[in-house]
């Protein structure tokens, strides 16, 4: 698939999604792989029983979350986002995740994108119970994401 | 070790990911003739004896037996594998919404679109187009006289629990994965046969295709003869190849690959037999070896041979993981994920999906049981040289663990 987008695409998508997160009250937005990751950071990632995933906060940077092992090949498809956090096989990447929340400053609402498996949902909410979480559908949709 | 679970990404497989071999020649890339050994090749599904209604029948009652222990009310799936492990039927795509559920007593019910073809047996509740599936299930649950927590399966979209929670604010949602890795860690005798001729049928195709190792090969055109040996074969599958230094990247690389003498030739994946995955991986020499490259293999059949004899009954699963990595360990490799060594676990376990509950890794004290079934894979991968995987499932019985497949003997001998 030929890349057209660059980098500068992504941020500006990314600012929009984050212009609509203040305008629906979220502070921050998971997405596992899929079409929202795609459109709004340009990866494309498999979803397995290894979780993959992206913080998206209203404000601040993205925050990755990904396997150990697979960081090489990950680097070289992430083109928005400095913050890559991993984790190793015996690690739990849910850990990384309510982390990523905690530190970008995450009290309140959650999106979670709508494809998103619930072991990944629920998961991350046995972390961060205090967290209400959202669907993301209508936020995803607003900052143009099919 | 695949990199995914195929089942639950054939609904997908429009998202490339890996095997990096499989997505390149799936866009419309070179087309190799196939050889005529491979054209040869005949079905090996004669005999095959699928899962049947009885057998589902009872992995019903063991669900729901399981739900009264673990206080589950009821448990809700999408299509996938689970739903197939069930109910026979793996559901279509994700839209429309098709739901089976299962409560803890009572008999289950299916929600489907008015306009569905999948035509279900049983308790089937039809919601229009433009209608609330989730109304439906939420009748189905009141039907069964339902209220206690609502066990979902692992892989069940966010939206669908969403729209629950939404019609049935005061119902409360937990992991269904007590219920459904309950059941299906622990394969039956049918389910260790239907294993038996995937991995047959996988050793099959690679004995027919290592002959077609050729100097200058790509490494798309091997894994075009895995496909159509795999067809041959009566079955679906395919694989993932590296060559040279590529072998030690665990998923692979999209990199344009020739083969020439002294690469190492690594060949990783499966097929299905009624929806049972293979998984196996051999590493061989082509043309002549190095004393490195002969004493790294040596290594990783070492540490395949300890996995399978600390997988014994009432050993802990991260224990298996442990007897792998010292052996690779001690000899100057790692420590623990670090590379040169084995950057991942030891293996995962394999049924209806490639890979599945539950993973020899460190930090699962789950105890290893007669009718699990594992990968046995370390990986010894040395970037910027090789990597060597030597991978065979196995299952577990009473007196310890059994290898499907006969392991690679050695460096210059794929099969045993």
């Amino acid at each position: 698939m030929p890349q057209t987008q660059t980098t500068t695409d992504y941020q500006q998508r990314i600012a929009k999604l984050q212009e609509a997160m203040k305008e629906f009250g979220l502070q921050a937005v998971v997405l596992e792989p899929g079409p929202a990751m795609m459109y709004l950071t340009g990866v494309r990632w498999g979803k397995s029983e290894r979780t993959f995933a992206v913080v998206l906060p209203a404000k601040g940077d993205p925050v990755w979350v990904l396997p150990g092992f697979e960081e090489a090949r990950a680097r070289e498809l992430i083109h928005v986002g400095n913050d890559i956090r991993i984790w190793q096989e015996d690690e739990s990447p849910f850990a990384r995740i309510a982390q990523a929340l905690k530190d970008r400053g995450v009290t309140g609402k959650v999106g979670i994108d709508d494809s998103a498996r619930f072991f990944v949902f629920d998961n991350i909410r046995k972390l961060a119970p205090k967290l209400d979480y959202v669907s993301a559908s209508q936020v995803l949709k607003a900052a143009g994401t099919k | 070790m695949r990199l995914n679970r195929r089942t639950f990404l054939g609904i997908a497989a429009a998202v490339p990911f890996m095997p990096a071999s499989r997505a390149q020649r799936g866009r419309g890339g070179p087309q190799y003739p196939i050889p005529d050994s491979i054209k040869a090749l005949k079905p090996m599904l004669d005999g095959v004896q699928p899962i049947t209604a009885a057998e589902r029948r009872a992995r019903i009652a063991k669900a729901q037996s399981l739900m009264h222990e673990h206080k589950i009310g009821a448990l809700v799936m999408e299509g996938g594998t689970s739903m197939f492990y069930f109910t026979g039927s793996r559901g279509a795509g994700q839209d429309p919404l098709f739901v089976w559920i299962l409560p803890a007593k009572g008999e289950p019910s299916w929600v489907a679109s008015a306009t569905s073809t999948l035509h279900p047996q049983g308790d089937v509740r039809t919601y229009e187009t433009d209608g609330n599936p989730y109304l439906r299930i939420a009748q189905a649950l009141k039907d069964r006289n339902v209220s206690g927590p609502i066990g979902m399966e692992e892989r069940v979209r966010f939206s669908v629990f969403d729209g629950l929670r939404k019609q049935s604010p005061s119902l409360e949602f937990v992991s269904g994965d007590p219920i459904t890795i309950g059941c299906r860690v622990i394969k039956s005798p049918a389910e260790i046969a239907l294993l038996q001729r995937a991995n047959d049928i996988t050793i099959a195709c690679y004995k027919a295709v290592v002959p077609t190792v050729h100097d200058g090969m790509d490494q798309r055109e091997l894994g075009s003869n895995v496909d159509a040996a795999y067809a041959a074969l009566g079955v679906r599958g395919d694989a993932m190849v590296s060559f040279g230094q590529y072998t030690a990247f665990p998923h692979g690389s999209i990199t344009p690959q020739k083969l020439k003498e002294g690469d190492l030739v690594l060949i990783d994946d499966g097929c299905s037999v009624e929806g049972y995955q293979s998984d196996i991986t051999r590493t061989f020499i082509f043309g002549k070896p190095t004393a490195r490259q002969r004493q790294v293999w040596d290594l990783e059949r070492k540490a395949q041979d300890a996995a399978l004899a600390a997988a014994k009954p009432g050993a802990t699963c991260e224990s298996v993981d442990a007897a792998a990595r010292k052996v690779i360990t001690d000899a100057g490799f790692g420590p623990g994920y670090k590379t040169p060594g084995l950057p991942h676990r030891t293996g995962h376990g394999i049924g209806l999906d490639g890979h599945e509950w539950t993973y020899l890794v460190k930090g699962n004290t789950t105890k290893i049981q007669p009718g699990m079934c594992f990968s046995n894979e370390p990986t010894i991968a040395i970037y910027g040289e090789f990597g060597v995987r030597l991978e065979d499932c196995m299952y577990i019985t009473d007196s310890g663990a059994r290898m499907f497949t006969k392991q690679s003997p050695a460096i210059d001998q794929p099969f045993g």
